[in-house]
């Protein structure tokens, strides 16, 4: 049973598609990255999945429950960071984890969650004087309550500094070890991908890829980028390059020393035998990986990925 | 409440088939959106200023009484003064404490995201709307009647003859209208997403039974004694009927079914029979609390059924 089903999800406001036909699952006990820019579909999604908004068409299911019949017993196995929220303004981080205590009906101490979100200076000041730094911290213990099955996480990242999301990507493995499967979203990929099984890549409301961070980065054929410095450019040279099966991207950059760039899938040295070999002078060359971020700017973009 | 809790939106309309175990009402759920909003909407000067607004209200009254008011004391009529005084200020300053405290409870919270934290949590729409409703009223409620029981040594006092029946009867049909109009507050400040739009819905509901209530009688009479509109024992009903409909009649008309004043002289009771046959059921006093039991129930249930359809 998959932890979250969306089923042929559509969500239309007016002319309006925020959600096209959307389909993907959630595996029980995974990390997953849902990613896409800003306005791609992400919130309207999540949503739907605590029944906030009702789709147009299609369905979701939360824990093998429908998403709406019994949106009650979901919300209270899940574990929510929205995303655009606002806390109370006149209430303390105690009395925010009281209340989400009480609701819950669970036994969780909230000097305990506090701690494990390192907001235990704050806990008895009201959350109004919050930094929303602070605030994201007090949303994530609240949302840690009760031990839940899913851990709903909406852009968590947002006004942690690199040690607070490194913090709260820390509690996602805690968590996730423990036995809960984890849906992240984010509009940033070097958010997840140190902490995702899979990722999902959500563009105008569509799902333009589902896959592990391996596989991600293999689809691309971004591979590798291979850059050598020659003494001069040869077409003939070039020409041979470009035929290598492994090879694409062929690229000159007419500087001084002339540069050549291209995406290498296979063997590097093939390259520098073949430019060798039409009496090119190889001076220097290096290589870099395709980075995930890179992998997803082309498709949230449509640019071609090109290593760095 | 329990006629709201009894509210069950699996009829079958909803186009999407919401079922009972999503919005029903959970009464532990109720209680701690009560609680956390009563914690949340109340500071704690907020709560002793209304708590010595009403306090000072019923010492102020009862001291202008003590001192000019010889005759009614002779009479032995002195708390029945202090009621029909008091009800007269309180039924222009309870409405405004209402919306004052209500207009944002829903709308608010919808604008600012905090509805998002409430409903990440198990609870259900039904739960908040009530819960909100219960919060809300619990502050406006305890400010009178601590106000009112802080008072009462003072006033018993001051009064000749201290009738703690008729005193009492004030407090609880207050606080009855009191939680009406918090009713119309929550409900009107769950349709709207918009702080503005519900404040002016609030003032809306102000000028309805101030301004507007009133008017149309009056527009309603006038036509009557030009002749533009019938004048006979029907139009007579129509308008009797829509006068006692309004929240503030009834607040003013219950009193005579909770404390010894108001109530129709011989006089009045005869020509109304003399026009009717009876005294119709509508002036009389169990149906103005009816009516304020009304004003309670329906915006709030209305609301309950509405937002449960609504994308927040």
């Amino acid at each position: 049973m998959p932890a979250l089903r969306v089923d042929e999800l559509t969500k239309s406001y007016g002319q309006t598609l925020a959600l096209d036909t959307l389909s993907f699952e959630v595996h029980e006990g995974e990390v997953f990255g849902f990613l896409g820019p800003n306005g791609a579909g992400k919130s309207t999604t999540i949503n739907v999945v605590l029944d906030f908004i009702r789709p147009t068409a299609g369905r979701v299911e939360v824990l093998g429950l429908d998403a709406q019949a019994h949106s009650r017993e979901i919300r209270s196995r899940t574990g929510v960071l929205p995303e655009g929220y606002q806390v109370y303004d006149r209430l303390t981080a105690r009395q925010h984890l009281e209340f989400a205590i009480e609701s819950k009906g669970s036994d969780d101490e909230p000097e305990t969650l506090l701690e494990r979100v390192g907001l235990t200076d704050a806990i008895d000041r009201k959350a109004g004087g919050y930094s929303k730094g602070m605030a994201q911290r007090l949303m994530l213990a609240m949302a840690l309550v009760g031990e839940p099955d899913l851990l709903i996480l909406d852009e968590p990242s947002t006004g942690l500094d690199p040690n607070g999301a490194r913090e709260m990507r820390e509690i996602v493995r805690e968590e996730n070890a423990r036995g809960a499967t984890v849906f992240f979203s984010s509009h940033s990929m070097e958010q997840v991908e140190a902490v995702c099984d899979r990722v999902g890549i959500l563009q105008d409301g569509q799902m333009v890829a589902v896959d592990s961070v391996e596989g991600l980065r293999d689809s691309i054929g971004g591979g590798t980028s291979l850059r050598v410095t020659v003494d001069r450019i040869d077409d003939d040279a070039l020409q041979a390059v470009r035929s290598l099966p492994t090879v694409s991207n062929v690229a000159t950059e007419d500087r001084d020393p002339p540069t050549i760039t291209a995406q290498v899938d296979g063997s590097k040295t093939a390259v520098l035998a073949e430019l060798e070999d039409h009496g090119v002078e190889v001076r220097d060359f290096s290589t870099t990986e395709a980075s995930l971020e890179d992998v997803f700017q082309s498709y949230t973009t449509g640019a071609e990925v090109t290593a760095r | 409440m329990s006629t709201e809790a009894d509210i069950d939106t699996d009829t079958g309309t909803s186009r999407t088939g919401t079922t009972s175990s999503a919005s029903s009402v959970n009464p532990d759920s109720v209680r701690a959106v009560a609680r956390k909003d009563f914690r949340d909407s109340i500071r704690s000067w907020v709560f002793w200023t209304l708590s010595f607004l009403f306090f000072m209200l019923l010492v102020g009254t009862t001291g202008l009484l003590s001192y000019f008011g010889s005759d009614i004391a002779a009479q032995g009529q002195t708390t029945e003064a202090l009621v029909g005084m008091v009800q007269s200020m309180t039924s222009l300053i309870i409405p405004l404490i209402a919306l004052v405290l209500g207009w944002k409870s829903i709308a608010g919270e919808r604008q600012s995201g905090s509805l998002k934290i409430l409903l990440s949590l198990p609870h259900s729409r039904k739960d908040v709307l009530l819960g909100k409703l219960i919060g809300r009223s619990a502050v406006l409620s305890i400010s009178l009647i601590t106000g009112f029981v802080l008072a009462a040594v003072v006033v018993a006092a001051l009064l000749g003859s201290f009738d703690i029946a008729d005193y009492a009867g004030l407090l609880a049909v207050s606080i009855l209208y009191g939680v009406a109009y918090t009713s119309l507050a929550v409900s009107l400040s769950s349709v709207t997403r918009s702080t503005t739009i519900a404040g002016a819905a609030m003032f809306g509901i102000f000028m309805l039974f101030y301004a507007v209530w009133n008017g149309l009688l009056t527009a309603f009479w006038m036509l009557m004694n030009l002749d533009y509109i019938p004048q006979n024992e029907t139009t007579a009903q129509i308008a009797l009927l829509f006068n006692s409909l309004s929240l503030n009649s009834a607040y003013q008309n219950v009193l005579s079914l909770v404390t010894s004043m108001g109530g129709f002289t011989d006089q009045t009771e005869m020509v109304l029979e003399g026009m009717f046959g009876s005294v119709p059921f509508y002036l009389q006093d169990w149906f103005s609390l009816i009516i304020l039991l009304a004003w309670i129930v329906i915006p709030i249930a209305i609301a309950l059924f509405r937002f449960d359809r609504v994308d927040l």
